[in-house]
């Protein structure tokens, strides 16, 4: 579903150059979660916007769902569209209300009929736990709550993959619960997910693949009994050991 | 301590200011022997004016029926066409039977018109009106392009922003209408109106850049994410946000448009100030005249603020 090869992103700028992503390659199959952890600064977050193209990269090839995103011809828009993302901030849309939030994409990307928009936006509702909230501004709700509707917004295009960038790091404790029980309920749904993550509960519970990164690179990869239990690389029992 | 909820005091300082002021100016205008004329100054926003009603042919007054203060005159021409013409029944100059040529005075219509106070003022509202919306529309484009990823777009639009700021409107208006205007022809109005918006869109543009730039990151990223365009994200997503956000200072922009408008009396458009003008030389009540435009402007732009107030109040429900 999800095909890195050798991607690299640089960012420059006042003569410095960073390889923020630096030669990874990885692969995720349909209806499989992986958690991509790491300490800040790592290219972890920078990697998983790359995959849809929220950030060009410098070399290297991403292939979503046979389309590979280097191919200048590709149309990111119809990719996107495949593709749901969830956001540390939430970054809903702060003048639509909850139910708008969710019908906006389907009714100019998908142009769907409102009608069914708003059958679908109910829907999700219900499914992340707020039916209650549709005529509600953002900025009415918890943060848990917030992102739960970020969740729905994005599962409302019928994305074919998910990937959540930090979804539980602006959250106050008693909300990531929530949260992650949504994603966790995602995943048993059978939903192809990226998760860059610092739940390391998550990790172990619902992923089928840990990648750690460090310095834009793949340190270390595996199933989570394995990276968590028996560490091969110094880098990650050190990471392990300040994180858990 | 306890915060002091009385104001009386200072309602009474602020008074006490201003009756001050007032009585200052009244003092230095009677030691300048000026004679206040006020009594004609209502004239010039509206006068009872007499129209007169002439027959348009030779022939004959037909018939007059007098009902209430108007009378229905029916005239005959020599060839048996017939015309009927109301006027005022104390106005009317013509008796039953009595011949007439053509353009002869049947009688008067007497109707309240506007005076040019008025009409100045209606210019003026126009002028800064129709320039409002070009702005906007000159503003937002402006605005995209300043903030767009296309070199090409983005100095084009910074070098028309700075030379309009950069570059007093008095000198804008006369470049619009002796420069501009005299090559391609162009009407006063037109250069006028072209001169304001312009003027005018360079200051809107730099707003919406702004109000564009005010504007997480995120939202645009979360709206791509989606899949939107960039065309459908800045139209649902930044642009509704960005203009909440500069309708103040858009607003002030308006208003000061309105003020603004006054400058292209000096190209001979009839406006609220040229008015004034006018009515100056004909009357010479120099104080009477510029204190009543200057209260005019301010009543439009007290109007317009109070608009604009009760808009954001609307558009503050999201948050």
């Amino acid at each position: 579903m999800i095909k890195a090869q050798n991607v690299v992103k640089i960012f420059s700028g006042r003569g410095i150059t960073v390889r923020a992503v630096d030669g990874v390659s990885t692969e995720v199959k349909k209806g499989e979660v992986i958690v991509i952890i790491g300490p800040s600064g790592s290219g972890k977050s920078t990697f998983l916007r790359c995959l849809n193209g929220l950030e060009t990269f410098d070399e290297g090839h991403i292939i979503i769902d046979g389309v590979d995103l280097a191919d200048r011809k590709t149309d990111i828009n119809k990719v996107r569209a495949e593709v749901g993302m969830v956001f540390q901030q939430f970054n809903l849309f702060p003048h639509k209300t909850v139910l708008e939030n969710l019908t906006l994409a389907q009714l100019v990307v998908r142009k769907r009929k409102r009608p069914a928009a708003e059958d679908k936006a109910r829907q999700l509702l219900k499914k992340v736990g707020i039916p209650e909230k549709e005529n509600e501004y953002p900025s009415r709700l918890s943060g848990g709550q917030q992102q739960r509707v970020a969740i729905a917004r994005a599962l409302a295009m019928d994305p074919k993959i998910m990937l959540f960038d930090e979804p539980t790091s602006a959250l106050d404790p008693e909300m990531v619960g929530e949260v992650l029980d949504v994603m966790k309920q995602l995943a048993k749904e059978g939903m192809t997910m990226a998760v860059v993550t610092h739940e390391m509960g998550f990790a172990r519970e619902v992923c089928e693949r840990v990648l750690f990164m460090d310095q834009g690179k793949i340190v270390e990869e595996g199933t989570p009994e394995h990276f968590f239990k028996n560490p091969t690389e110094e880098r990650t029992k050190l990471f392990l050991s300040q994180v858990l | 301590m306890i915060k002091s909820k009385n104001q009386l005091p200072w309602m009474l300082l602020l008074a006490a200011i201003l009756i001050g002021l007032a009585a200052g100016t009244y003092g230095a205008v009677k030691k300048i022997d000026y004679s206040w004329r006020w009594h004609r100054v209502p004239q010039y926003f509206a006068y009872h004016g007499e129209d007169a009603q002439k027959i348009p042919f030779d022939g004959r007054v037909e018939s007059i029926t007098k009902k209430g203060g108007s009378a229905k005159v029916t005239l005959v021409s020599e060839d048996k066409t017939t015309k009927v013409v109301v006027v005022d029944a104390n106005s009317l100059r013509v008796s039953q039977g009595e011949d007439l040529f053509q353009g002869d005075i049947v009688g008067f219509v007497r109707a309240w018109r506007p005076g040019p106070l008025m009409v100045g003022l209606w210019t003026t509202m126009w002028l800064s009106g129709i320039s409002s919306v070009l702005a906007l529309f000159i503003g937002l484009i402006t605005g995209l392009c300043r903030v767009s990823k296309n070199f090409t777009l983005r100095w084009l639009a910074t070098i028309y922003v700075e030379f309009i700021r950069g570059t007093p409107l008095l000198v804008q208006i006369f470049i619009a209408y002796f420069f501009v205007g005299t090559v391609f022809n162009l009407d006063r109005n037109v250069a006028g109106l072209g001169a304001l918006s312009i003027f005018a869109g360079a200051y809107v543009a730099e707003m919406v850049r702004a109000g564009i730039q005010a504007i997480p990151p995120g939202q645009m990223e979360a709206a791509r994410s989606l899949g939107m365009t960039i065309f459908q994200a800045m139209r649902y997503i930044i642009l509704p946000q960005a203009f909440k956000k500069i309708l103040p200072p858009l607003a002030g922009q308006f208003i000061s448009l309105i003020k603004d408008s006054s400058l292209v009396s000096v190209i001979a458009i009839t406006d609220l100030t040229k008015s004034g003008r006018e009515i100056i030389t004909s009357t010479f009540a120099t104080f009477e005249v510029w204190l009543t435009v200057a209260a005019m402007y301010l009543v439009v732009t007290s109007l317009l603020s109070q608009v604009v107030f009760y808009l954001e109040r609307r558009m503050a429900v999201s948050d």
